[in-house]
């Protein structure tokens, strides 16, 4: 009997010995590769539609390509890609494109400025479609022989981004025969880009190189592997043993985890907006002096070192993200409202607040005591308020986190249902954007219904006539002035809170592959969820030795 | 025959139940799928977008409550899922299907492996009792039964994928491999789900083994095992025929439940081996807010569970002559 019991165990240790030793022969491809980790939260659904905001990152920039590149990190660059070249005319109301000769589409058929003019009318025929609002600014889209001509209801420069930089280009010759475009799968995509997808499951996307693309002689990397993760820990783990290479993730005590594994371990994480408090402007408790105390009262270097462990940097009060825009900063707003608990104090005081048990009270009697939503999944966010609400407590200023689900915080933060709100705008390739999405009154919406960024609901006549003239103008000097301008709206009348700044995050190893964007060559935005920039970075990369 | 026409009159009126349930729940939870959507994209595409998304889902035309009853009935019975969000705009069906084999291999080999060998070891155990096998696995089976699964997991990724290199750390299969019936993908798959199941089997043995290890020996001590050691039975007989086939019978609907739920994945392992099952599904339908998804998932639990415990009832009948004579 016993016999039988240990030879029934021993036969199960054999079994699973032997399953674990005949696998280990998986085969590499053959060529140079990239993998990379990127923790999606998801599995691949194989749908590749560029227009489905869910998908767009696996095939906008690898597969299907933009008009003109535009590079968040050098202050709008504009590099030509589809378009050869462009201009503005009209009182910069119209726009056109010279379309570029001799790209094809991965089955051969000619590219050309019919598929420019298709992609944005479907766009407009198909709002569901249409990501970016292309459609709020344009009046018209015609072609004109090898030319595309854009017609604007108004000045719209800043749009240029969006449709030029942002829009991807699809072929007539296919979608044209699309019945739904807006539940298209695309499970085979046809595109213009340095990449073709060659193979798909939920586990992994595998794309191969285009032979045939436009730039000759790119891309130098022959595959590039696109695993889903569906949590961190094990996206961190294939970056640490080098079996990715490419990593846009949070990764805990980095130093230990990633970097010290290999000298090839490179990080850099560009900070590109701002992770800011939004304060709720219709709230009568929160005057401008309450605003300005809490300004002061915040050191965000200490944010940033505990609750980002310092990989998100400090900000400052104009919103001007640095050093990535630093040329932006004006000299006469630079080190305002750095940390000083005592003014925070003096302020209130001289407004007529009065310490009472350790928190102030207003004039009318109102203890200085807020709530502020936060969402409960950002570990580091979450910190973070907590630093802050030690740091207002010590002036006088009581806050109150309520952590919630991304859903629910979304749908309070939109509809104004907060006090004080712990979040980040989506930013742009300039600092006018994210300034535009902070205090732009169109971007607001009466308390109970949806606005789209203005959040705080800010609302000024001057200011929005600044943020018009800014779309109406190409001169770099006027920009830079009506910047400084929007910079000074967010220090005098505080509608928000600039604390850390939100990072690209972005793991590299140069053990077998060099050409990363770095600090001093920064290219492309780095991270690989970065919408077109994944192509850019993708054809910069070349296998080492 | 009355016996089988009550209990099939029992699973029809839970199954009306449940799947009216399963209708309700979702229904009641605050937000919509759209803003959802823009919660998981943390800030990464234009606040635009969420306009254009409620657009694309529907959101914004609304249906009374009856009638998107009757029309969900309706579209069950034609086995009619509808599209997730979630996996936008994949149908629902297409995206369960695909991740239901890699949890039916795994979490359902697992459960009747943990089952057979948990009742073996229960039943040769309480045979010997005192024994060497009784004094040494169900107490360690006890004590592994106790370790939290997901530190079991994350101890054991440490020790064989980042320390030993043993076995590959997370996934279904390598990202090299082509997903075909071949050899070379076949034991790639295997050799990824050594790690899952062993974890599995350490951490839900040990609730068979105490179980069969009980019920076999209060049956040891009736009046037929001794009757049956009086005549002179071999012991071999008696313990399969005698004490087995009595001792197993409380635990079969337990199995059968647990055979039900391997369709529901297992959330925590697929987790944390980011292995491509239905439970990490399960938890992105409901955090994105995926009424048709997480429908589809609830109603193939509902008559998974249901069914299987139809079949107990049934072999429980068969095995055991006494309930069917009480009908």
């Amino acid at each position: 009997m016993r016999r039988f019991q240990i030879s029934l165990l021993l036969a199960l240790v054999v079994l699973v010995a032997v399953v674990a030793g005949t696998g280990g022969g998986a085969n590499a491809a053959s060529g140079s590769s990239v993998t990379i980790s990127n923790e999606s939260g998801t599995t691949w659904t194989c749908g590749f539609n560029p227009y489905n905001g869910s998908v767009l990152g696996l095939s906008f920039g690898t597969v299907y390509e933009e008009l003109v590149y535009v590079n968040a990190l050098q202050s709008a660059k504009a590099t030509p890609w589809l378009a050869s070249a462009y201009k503005w005319s009209n009182g910069n109301k119209t726009l056109t494109f010279t379309i570029r000769k001799g790209v094809r589409w991965s089955d051969g058929t000619p590219f050309t400025a019919a598929d420019v003019v298709f992609s944005f009318d479907l766009l407009k025929k198909h709002p569901a479609l249409d990501l970016n609002a292309d459609w709020s600014v344009l009046k018209s889209v015609a072609q004109k022989g090898s030319q595309v001509v854009f017609n604007f209801k108004t000045s719209a420069v800043p749009y240029f981004y969006y449709i030029a930089g942002q829009t991807p280009i699809v072929p007539k010759h296919i979608w044209a025969s699309v019945g739904n475009p807006v539940t298209y799968n695309d499970p085979h995509p046809i595109g213009t880009g340095p990449y073709t997808m060659s193979k798909c499951s939920p586990q992994v996307i595998t794309y191969q190189k285009n032979a045939s693309y436009w730039q000759k002689g790119l891309p130098k990397i022959d595959t590039v592997y696109y695993p889903s993760f569906t949590s961190n820990d094990p996206a961190n783990q294939e970056l640490a043993d080098d079996t990715a290479q490419w990593g846009s993730q949070f990764i805990p005590n980095i130093k230990g985890y990633y970097l010290s594994k290999s000298p090839d371990h490179h990080i850099w994480f560009p900070p590109v907006a701002n992770v800011s408090i939004f304060i709720n402007l219709t709230n009568p408790q929160l005057a401008l002096p309450v605003r300005q105390a809490m300004a002061y009262a915040i050191d965000r270097s200490r944010v940033s070192q505990i609750g980002e462990y310092g990989y998100e940097p400090p900000a400052n009060q104009t919103g001007i993200v640095t050093p990535t825009y630093k040329s932006w900063l004006p000299a006469s707003l630079k080190g305002q409202y750095a940390y000083n608990p005592a003014k925070a104090k003096a302020i209130l005081t001289k407004a007529g607040y009065k310490m009472s048990g350790g928190v102030f009270k207003s004039p009318s009697g109102k203890s200085l005591s807020f709530s502020i939503i936060n969402i409960g999944g950002y570990s580091d966010w979450v910190a973070s308020v907590q630093v802050i609400q030690q740091e207002l407590k010590a002036v006088g200023i009581e806050i109150t986190p309520q952590n919630l689900s991304g859903t629910t915080y979304d749908a309070d933060l939109y509809a104004g249902k907060f006090q004080l709100a712990y979040g980040a705008e989506t930013g742009g390739p300039a600092p006018y954007y994210e300034l535009r999405q902070l205090l732009f009154s169109k971007n607001s919406a009466p308390i109970g219904q949806t606005a789209s960024s203005n959040w705080e609901r800010f609302s000024s006549k001057q200011v929005d006539s600044w943020i018009n003239a800014y779309g109406a103008t190409t001169s770099a000097a006027t920009q830079h002035s009506l910047v400084t301008k929007l910079a000074g709206v967010m220090t005098s009348q505080v509608p928000a809170i600039p604390v850390t700044e939100e990072v690209d995050w972005y793991q590299y190893s140069t053990k077998s592959i060099t050409g990363w964007p770095t600090p001093s060559n920064p290219f492309a935005q780095p991270a690989a969820y970065s919408t077109p920039d994944i192509g850019v970075t993708l054809l910069h990369l070349r296998p080492k030795g | 025959m009355r016996f089988v026409a009550r209990r099939l009159a029992f699973f029809l009126v839970t199954l009306w139940a449940a799947v009216t349930t399963n209708f309700l729940i979702p229904r009641l939870m605050p937000g919509n799928p759209a803003i959802a959507m823009m919660a998981r994209y943390r800030g990464r595409i234009n606040p635009a977008a969420l306009h254009s998304l409620e657009i694309a889902f529907g959101v914004d035309n609304h249906q009374s409550l009856v009638s998107a009853y009757f029309s969900y009935l309706g579209n069950i019975l034609r086995g009619r899922f509808g599209t997730s969000l979630t996996f936008f705009p994949d149908a629902v069906s297409h995206e369960v299907l695909q991740a239901l084999p890699w949890t039916l291999a795994l979490v359902g080999v697992t459960t009747i492996l943990a089952f057979v060998l948990g009742t073996l070891i229960g039943l040769l155990g309480a045979w010997r009792r005192g024994g060497f096998l009784d004094s040494m696995l169900p107490p360690i089976f006890v004590i592994t039964s106790a370790f939290p699964y997901f530190w079991l997991a994350l101890i054991s990724i440490w020790l064989f994928a980042i320390k030993l290199h043993w076995l590959p750390a997370n996934g279904g299969y390598s990202i090299q491999t082509n997903e075909a019936w071949t050899w070379a993908f076949i034991s790639d798959a295997l050799r990824h789900s050594i790690m899952p199941a062993l974890t599995i089997l350490i951490t839900s043995i040990g609730g068979w083994i105490l179980t069969m290890r009980n019920n076999t020996i209060s049956v040891l001590s009736e009046d037929y095992v001794r009757m049956a050691r009086a005549k002179g039975l071999s012991p071999w007989r008696i313990m399969w025929t005698y004490a087995g086939r009595n001792a197993i019978l409380p635990n079969l609907t337990g199995f059968a439940m647990s055979l039900g739920f391997v369709v529901s994945g297992a959330i925590l392992v697929e987790f944390v081996f980011n292995y491509p099952g239905v439970g990490w599904m399960f938890l992105q339908a409901v955090e994105n807010q995926d009424y048709a998804l997480m429908q589809a998932l609830f109603l193939m639990i509902i008559i998974a569970v249901l069914t299987a415990i139809l079949v107990a009832d049934a072999a429980t009948a068969l095995l055991d002559p006494r309930t069917r004579d009480q009908q």
